[in-house]
This record gives C-alpha cells, structure tokens and sequence, in this order.
C-alpha cells in the first residue's frame, strides 16, 4: 500500500437519543490506501452509515482521530469541512440528487462554483467529465429528460469534477435495474482504473464483490476487513 | 452565474406557486404603490403651488379662473366657470384705483425649446407675462433686461429664459441676443431669469417668459386661454381695501348677481400655500405610514415564503453542502431569492404608482388644473428600491439563516 489518504484511529461516534446513549460507532481503527478499491458493509444498525458520513467528512466524531491526508478532520469547523468536501470528496447518492431545474452541465459544474473557479474553467471541466462518463451528448438536459442509469452517470460526472481523492458512492446501484447497475459498476471499475480511489458503501454482495477490498461492521464495529482475490472488476 | 442562478431560483418559485406568491407580491406592490403614488401626485401639486405662488409678492392677490390646487371643491362647478379673457383682465387693470400695480400673465406647462441643433425635454413651461411682471413678482433678472410695454403692445417674439433652458440648449452660456425657436415660432432671447433651484423634477428654472400678446397668438388652447391676474396692494395696510376692490371690479366685469358667489378665485399667497402644506404633510403621512405597514405585513409573507422554500429544497441544501457549498453561499442565495421577489412585488407596484399618478395629473389637467405639469418622482423610485432590498435582506435573514445551519446529513436523508 502506498500511501495512505485516510487514517481513522479508535473512531467514536455516540448519539443522545432522550436519556439513552446509543453508540453508532464504538472503536474503528482504518487505514484506506490511494488507488484502492473499497466496499464497506453491513446490516442496518451496524454504523456502516454513520462510518460513510465520517469518511465524506460530512460529520465529525465523538472522540477519535480522522486524519485526511495529513489533516485532522476531527477538530474542523463547518466551513472547513465544506472546504475539504469540495476539495477531496466526490459524492455518488443512491438517489443520485442532482438538482432538477438545472442541466446536466449545470449540475457537473456545481461543486466547480462552490471551488470559485470562474465559468470558462468549470465548462470545460464540465464536459471533460461527462464526456468520461458517456454523456457529452445530454448535457444540455434536465434530469428528468434522462434514464436513470443517465442521471447516475451525470452524478458520477459531478463527484469526478473536481479530481477529488476518492469517490464515496452510497448504494450507488440501489435505484437501478439489474443491467443499468452493471453498467454503473462497469463505470466504478473504469474510474478505479483510471487512477481514483473508490468507496462503496452497500448491503448488497453483489456490488460488493467489485471491489479488492471488503470491509464489514456490525454493531459500530469492525467484523473483518480482508481482501477480495476475485473482484469482479478487473 | 450563481446570483443569475439564484434569481432564476426566485422566478421559477414564483411561478410554481403562482396563488402564493402573487398575495405575497401584492402586498409589496401596494405598499410600494401607496408611497410612490401619494408621494408622485404630491409633487405635482407642489410644484403647481410653488410654479405659480411662490413667486408671488408680499401683499399680492392672485386671481385666477380656477383655483390652483383643488381639494374638496366641486369640479364640474369649477369647469363652467368662464375663462378670464385677456381683455377682460385689461379692463379690470383701467379700473382698478387702489393700486395700478397688477400684472397679467398665463401658463402653458410641456413646450419643447429649440436652439440650432440642441432642444429641451418637452417639459418647459411657457409664461405670458406684461411688463409689469417682474415689478409684483419676486423673480428677477440675471441677465440682459425684461420684457418692456413696447414689446407687449406690438407683440414682438422676446423672450426671457430660465437657466435650466441656457443650460440645456446654450451649454450654458450667455444666451442674451440668440435665437430660440418655441412651435415654429422664434424669438430673440433679451435676459435670463435668475437661477431659483429646487430638487430634481421641479425645477423653477425650467420656464420661458414671452409676451402675453404673442402667448396669445400662438399658445393658447380653449382649456387654458383663461388669464391670472396678479395684483400688489400699495402696503399692507391697503391689502384689504384692495383686495375688496379687486372683487367688486371681478364681480362687475364678470356679471355676477348681488346672491351668486364669486365665478373666478381669489388668493392670497400666504392663506393657499399653508393650507396646502397642511393638507399635503397630512396625506402624505397617512399614505406612508399605510405602505410601510403594508411592506412590513409583505416582509412576513416573504419570510413565510422562503420558510416554505427552505423546507421544500432541504435536500437541495443538502446537495450543495455535501458538494462543498459555504454556510455564506447558502446564505446568499436565499438572500438574493428573497430580494428578488421584493423587487418584483416592488417593480410592480412602482409601474402601477407611476402609472396611476401620471394618469391623475392628466385628469386634473383635463378638468380644472391646467398648470398642473406631472412630476415624476425619482426620490421616491430609488427610495423604493432601496427598501425592497431592505425588506427582502431583513426577513430573507432567518430563513436563510435555517437553510445555512441545516444538519447536511439531515438534509441529505429528507424526503
């Protein structure tokens, strides 16, 4: 493993639910490589959720270290976290969000705006990543002119935008039909062979078993964590 | 791109939520419409006021077929009133005794001035005036000499002009000696009013002063043929006695029955321009106090409104912020939503108050106030404007404030 982008040491996250505390992560201790090929998985209840918003740095632990390449999440404020979210995370949702009174373009460029780069630039970048995706024809469309296989690969072009250090897709296949989701995981390996590194977050063994490596939890712990010699996605 | 996009947010919300937004909108518009049009026909009047009494002397009477400024009069009474002719007036002046110091002069608002290449807005008043004008009047002459009784008597084309016009069609500069055309008419420039001030679209400056004969030639309509009779009691101690006379010679010339009541308007300066100030102070702090009231009750529907949004795009935010949008983004683009739907509720109420007072002054004109010339009333506009961003900025805050501390992980997961 060459380097690794994300350390997580004895990572805590425990919520006050009324009188009760409930622990949604206990003690997870993960080290995630550039160039790696990640599926994180788990039961409901497991943490497998509250671990993915800690990686997208969209939440910060009760005690613990998250370290992302060399910086201390843990202790960031909200700009910061926004800041690193726009620099270093490119997210894929299971309901793809993507916004619906803007283009495909439109919506690529987003997290471009929010970087500050001006619109020549975020253009450019815009179609350069959709054409990587196989829609530089669509991009003039709204979502709702698109399959949803369509809207996926629009999402996918807009966690890739910005050259982040990895692509965190949850359930990225849950809304799809069997051959869409193969396509979309086809695209997954794409991207990974391209350079990038991916996390999937599912419960599915089908998707899961794309990627190199398979992390399991269960109750906010981690079960195993072993290498998958026979991914799919070579 | 993102202030265009977030006003392109704004529109479309309006227009996904047409019923909404349109009652939210409408009280903007009232409460903008309520101060632009009071404020607009109060300047009108104003300046009526100040165009034809300010200038008026100490112990002057004023006597005209219709009063200025009306309120409370009955209108068609005042419209089948006779028009002073210029004849009569003259008699009246044979046979007054009190005091010879009476002057007659007539107005017509909204005459273009021409010089060679260059020429005004068609807002210029032109004034009839006799020699006597500047003697009763507190106008005076800056440059070059007045209007003499030679010039009346064989209606010559002189005329005086306001600075406004020197401004305007001169550049400027001296214009004693040149030409000026006014209808195809031109007239030899022979002085300068001194310049008088005042704020933007009521101007004192804006006028021209030619001789009341040749007034009469050329720039009289049936509406406005009647003349004003300017009078100067000797001192203060005989403004009664001429002001009694001045009736009796009034009432004789004109006809009316020893039972009937005055056919024509009698003032004095002082008594008019109070009673207006009184008058105008009164409607303008009603109207004003009713529109910011109205835009307060608006400032709530628009916080309601993007209470509303907020809600029903939690999971945009959710979006934007996971893809890295600032708490100051979020801000601002709920700011500049709720600015915009001010403005558009202000825009539309400003076309309407705009709109609704010109059409007002043009009535009145049509009916009984032919001096009244329509002012437009850019304070009030930009005034206007100004209190749409303040409203839109004020109580677009606390929703914006909720969209920017929204939990993204919350958001993200709302249905």
């Amino acid at each position: 493993m060459a380097q690794n982008i994300i350390e997580i040491a004895n990572l805590v996250k425990r919520y006050e639910m009324g009188n009760e505390e409930v622990f949604a992560l206990r003690d997870v201790t993960l080290r995630l490589g550039k160039n790696e090929y990640v599926a994180i998985m788990g039961p409901s209840g497991s943490g497998k959720s509250t671990l993915m918003n800690m990686l997208g740095c969209l939440d910060t632990p009760t005690s613990g270290t998250y370290m992302f390449n060399g910086e201390n999440v843990s202790e960031m404020n909200d700009n910061d976290l926004a800041s690193i979210r726009n620099r270093e995370i490119g997210f894929v949702f299971q309901t793809f969000n993507l916004l619906p009174r803007a283009s495909a373009l439109q919506n690529v460029e987003l997290p471009l705006v929010y970087a500050g780069l001006n619109s020549q630039q975020r253009g450019l970048r815009a179609i350069e990543a959709l054409t990587k995706v196989g829609l530089a024809d669509r991009m003039d469309h709204r979502p709702n002119e698109l399959s949803g296989g369509q809207r996926q690969r629009v999402a996918i072009a807009r966690a890739l935008v910005t050259a982040p250090s990895i692509i965190l897709a949850d359930e990225p296949t849950g809304n799809l039909d069997t051959k869409t989701g193969q396509d979309i995981m086809q695209l997954f390996g794409d991207i990974w062979r391209g350079g990038n590194t991916v996390i999937l977050v599912t419960h599915e063994e089908e998707v899961a078993r794309h990627a190199h490596r398979i992390i399991r939890l269960r109750d906010g712990l981690i079960e195993s964590d072993e290498l998958n010699t026979n991914a799919t996605a070579v | 791109m993102n202030i265009f996009e977030s006003i392109f947010i704004a529109l479309d919300a309006v227009r996904v939520q047409k019923l909404r937004s349109a009652l939210t909108l409408l009280s903007v518009g009232i409460g903008v419409f309520a101060i632009i049009a009071s404020t607009s026909i109060m300047g009108t009047l104003q300046q009526a006021v100040n165009g034809q009494l300010a200038d008026l002397g100490e112990n002057s009477l004023l006597i005209q077929r219709t009063p200025t400024i009306q309120f409370g009069t009955n209108w068609s009474k005042m419209r089948r009133r006779k028009n002073i002719t210029y004849d009569q007036a003259k008699q009246f002046r044979e046979r007054m005794t009190t005091t010879k110091l009476i002057t007659i002069s007539n107005t017509s608002p909204g005459y273009t001035i021409k010089a060679g290449q260059e020429s005004t807005n068609p807002t210029v008043s032109l004034i009839g005036i006799d020699d006597l004008y500047f003697t009763i009047n507190v106008t005076s002459i800056s440059d070059g000499r007045p209007i003499v009784e030679s010039e009346v008597l064989l209606s010559q084309n002189v005329a005086i002009i306001g600075q406004d016009i020197v401004n305007t069609v001169f550049a400027g500069v001296s214009s004693v000696g040149r030409t000026i055309t006014i209808r195809n008419q031109e007239f030899t420039v022979v002085g300068v009013l001194e310049a008088k001030g005042g704020v933007i679209g009521e101007s004192q400056d804006n006028r021209v002063l030619i001789p009341i004969t040749v007034f009469n030639k050329y720039y009289t309509s049936p509406w406005d043929a009647s003349v004003d009779i300017s009078v100067k009691a000797e001192s203060k101690f005989q403004l009664e006695s001429t002001q009694d006379e001045a009736i009796g010679i009034m009432r004789s010339l004109r006809g009316v029955k020893p039972w009937d009541e005055n056919n024509f308007e009698l003032d004095r300066n002082d008594a008019l321009t109070g009673q207006f100030s009184g008058f105008s102070t009164a409607l303008l702090a009603v109207a004003w106090i009713s529109g910011l009231g109205a835009l307060f009750a608006a400032g709530i529907g628009i916080m309601n409104m993007m209470l509303v949004s907020v809600r029903e795009r939690t999971r945009e935010i959710g979006v934007r912020k996971a893809l890295g949008a600032r708490k100051a983004w979020i801000v601002r683009q709920f700011l500049i939503e709720s600015i915009t739907l001010c403005q558009l509720g202000g825009l539309t109420g400003m076309v309407g108050g705009v709109t609704s007072s010109w059409a007002l002054t043009a009535v009145m004109r049509s009916i009984a106030m032919p001096n009244l010339v329509f002012v437009m009333p850019w304070g009030t506009v930009i005034f206007s404007i100004t209190i749409c961003t303040v409203i839109g900025l004020v109580f677009g805050l606390y929703p914006a404030w909720r969209a920017a501390n929204l939990d993204p992980i919350e958001a993200l997961r709302y249905e």
